[in-house]
């Protein structure tokens, strides 16, 4: 139990090094402030999906006249990006995941309809959440039926808002990527202690005390557990004020930011374990820092990347913790649901962990 | 015959290609105080490291209190208290929290932690800001500070490793005058490149040089084999080149600095080099035969001086 002892010296070396700490806590939260001021409130167009459920030469009309009017819109009416879906689920699963500000489904009996003159049934669901969703999509979806009529026929849309969804989709994409790189940057913190202490001659006093590897290894580690923690409330809570909406189980995001921390604080004792000095220490932790942050989907999609890159990404923890707590934060998943991400990152936290314990352990070796 | 503290047999440590101690032998008493004394470089805190088990010998054997360096590294770390050469605090603690993260990784009670580092705290001249983050310290301060964290848990072998490096005199006699009352009641084991800590505060020492001990002894024992060996130290006024050529041919060894002449010879025969001096015009001022030091001591074996 002496690790206790350790433990809290290495606390209060981190909580006491005001700079250190502000680089730690300041840093992800100076960006999510400035980019949530510059990038939260902006108006993307609305993307308005359709799912052509009826394949009457009249509801395929109806589609092509959509799509017209995506291209050229009469003016006053705000522009929009039109997807086509194959079936109800996968329109309602990307309006969950907010890619979508509402959709359309063209159902069976359309063309009947039109043909008859009778009652046309279209249906509009939106993010009931979103204010501005329906005011965007209503107008396109009512004046696109009364053009393709022609006349003011009779129109029964029916608006269902649905249960979710992102009220700033920004936000919503930038707090968890930016919480994740907060946690990276534990990394250089925790490296600096322990370089500081191998440079300055403390840790060969440790290891003059009769203290057990277990000790060193958990009075390194432990500290950073209550700092991840502290890390994660603060970048969330800010994202909160700054328009995260929280739809999940935000206890299920917590614990996987706690996992992508011990990612961290495994890859901080690799590195400090090879590391003979602070000098040495911080450009070795920005060597292996700056394009992991780059490929963790943290400040852009990975979509982006060429499809090597993506395997890349696919494999390395980051990605797995920024996608499952997205969708638990943005689309209210259940634990179920993102249970493949979270077997992916305990793998990586208890690989990297035991590897990061016996590189230091090796280190402490003469 | 005396208990054996310390027992060091054929020691050896190698780095690649640099061997840095060559196969050393020591026995140290328990409650003697011994000293390595040697230039920077010489080997000493390679010694004293693989001595507190942070380095595993190339070579050799070395018990602690009869146990092996080796194979009982944990029992023999209950048991020693290590001053480091580096200042080894931690900086942004204070002084009673660096104390008690030694004494609390050695098993104290609080109580008898809190007491023992007041009095240490007080011996050194800390007290009053033993409540600072030691960050703000003097570098004095702080290597007061890094020789009470290897004492607060009452070990009874020591190892000090220059512990004065760096300090100022004042401070310097401080903690030579505390490690002097610690001696009967610890085994110390110093190292140092200072002759005058070694011959003040040594029961016996060691002179180490490029890995090897090259003489070993009380302070007294070594500066006797100087015996043949008289310095004498002559300030003169008018010192002519005439003068030391006349001087030189009797003295090879003669130094000169300004107008102090420093003569060695194994008899030196006062009145014969004042006749001298004072047949060519040069006046004596004043003249002192010099006791031998550990210094000259390492000069005579290795022909080096011990670089400060």
């Amino acid at each position: 139990m002496k690790f206790k002892e350790l433990a809290s010296r290495n606390l209060k070396e981190v909580y006491r090094d005001k700079v250190a700490l502000g680089f730690l806590m300041g840093m992800p939260l100076a960006f999510i402030l400035i980019f949530g001021w510059a990038f939260g409130g902006e108006m993307s167009p609305a993307s308005i999906g359709v799912v052509q459920q009826d394949k009457s030469p009249e509801a395929t009309a109806f589609v092509e006249v959509l799509s017209y009017v995506e291209a050229n819109p009469p003016e006053g009416m705000p522009p929009f990006d039109l997807i086509a879906y194959g079936s109800e689920e996968a329109a309602l699963k990307d309006l969950k995941l907010g890619k979508l500000t509402a959709f359309v489904i063209v159902p069976e009996g359309f063309g009947e309809a039109v043909e008859k003159g009778a009652t046309v049934p279209l249906t509009l669901l939106y993010d009931e959440n979103d204010p501005m969703a329906a005011p965007r999509a209503v107008p396109v979806v009512r004046e696109v039926a009364v053009s393709f009529l022609g006349v003011k026929i009779p129109l029964a849309l029916e608006s269902r808002g649905t249960m979710v969804e992102v009220e700033n989709e920004f936000m919503n994409f930038f707090v968890p990527g930016m919480t994740v790189f907060g946690l990276m940057i534990l990394v250089p913190t925790m490296v600096r202690v322990m370089a500081q202490d191998k440079e300055r001659g403390f840790l060969s006093r440790l290891l003059t005390f009769p203290f057990r590897p277990l000790d060193f290894i958990l009075g390194y580690s432990l500290p950073f557990i209550p700092i991840i923690a502290l890390q994660v409330a603060i970048y969330t809570g800010v994202g909160v004020l700054m328009g995260l909406r929280i739809i999940g189980n935000f206890g299920i995001a917590f614990l996987l930011f706690i996992l992508i921390g011990l990612c961290c604080v495994g890859i901080a004792m690799i590195i400090a374990s090879l590391v003979k000095s602070e000098a040495q220490g911080e450009p070795a932790c920005w060597v292996f820092l700056v394009p992991l942050a780059m490929l963790s989907g943290a400040w852009f999609s990975i979509e982006m990347m060429p499809p090597i890159l993506i395997d890349i990404v696919n494999v390395l923890p980051f990605i797995h913790a920024l996608d499952a707590s997205r969708q638990v934060i943005t689309t209210g998943a259940a634990f179920t649901d993102i249970l493949p991400h979270f077997y992916w990152l305990v793998g990586w936290a208890i690989a990297l962990f035991a590897i990061g314990a016996l590189v230091f352990r090796r280190s402490m070796r003469a | 015959m005396d208990n054996i503290a310390i027992e060091v047999n054929r020691l050896r440590k190698s780095f690649g290609s640099l061997t840095a101690v060559k196969g050393i032998d020591l026995q140290i008493r328990d409650g003697e105080l011994f000293s390595l004394l040697g230039p920077n470089g010489a080997g000493k805190t390679t010694t004293i490291n693989m001595l507190c088990c942070l380095l595993r010998p190339t070579g050799g054997t070395a018990t602690i209190m009869g146990y092996d360096i080796v194979h009982h590294p944990q029992r023999i770390k209950e048991f020693i208290g290590v001053c480091p050469q580096e200042t080894a605090v931690s900086e942004r603690l204070n002084c009673y929290e660096n104390l008690a993260l030694a004494g609390k990784a050695h098993d104290m009670d609080k109580a008898v932690l809190k007491q023992r580092s007041d009095e240490l705290l007080e011996i050194m001249g800390l007290t009053e800001r033993s409540k600072e983050q030691v960050k703000r310290f003097s570098g004095g301060m702080k290597r007061r500070l890094n020789l009470i964290i290897a004492l607060v848990h009452d070990p009874p072998i020591l190892f000090l490793d220059e512990p004065t490096l760096g300090l100022d005199p004042q401070s310097r006699r401080a903690v030579w005058d505390y490690i002097a009352s610690l001696k009967g009641q610890k085994t110390i084991l110093l190292t140092t490149h200072y002759m005058e800590e070694a011959d003040a505060l040594s029961d016996r020492l060691a002179i180490i040089d490029e890995g090897q001990i090259v003489a070993q002894g009380s302070p007294a024992e070594l500066k006797a084999t100087l015996w043949d060996r008289k310095t004498m130290v002559i300030t003169t006024e008018g010192l002519s080149a005439a003068a030391l050529d006349a001087l030189r041919r009797e003295y090879p060894s003669m130094k000169v600095a300004d107008e102090v002449v420093e003569l060695s010879a194994p008899s030196l025969d006062l009145k014969e080099i004042v006749d001298c001096l004072h047949s060519r015009g040069v006046a004596v001022r004043s003249a002192f035969v010099k006791e031998p030091t550990l210094e000259d001591v390492f000069i005579s074996i290795t022909g080096k001086e011990l670089r400060d």
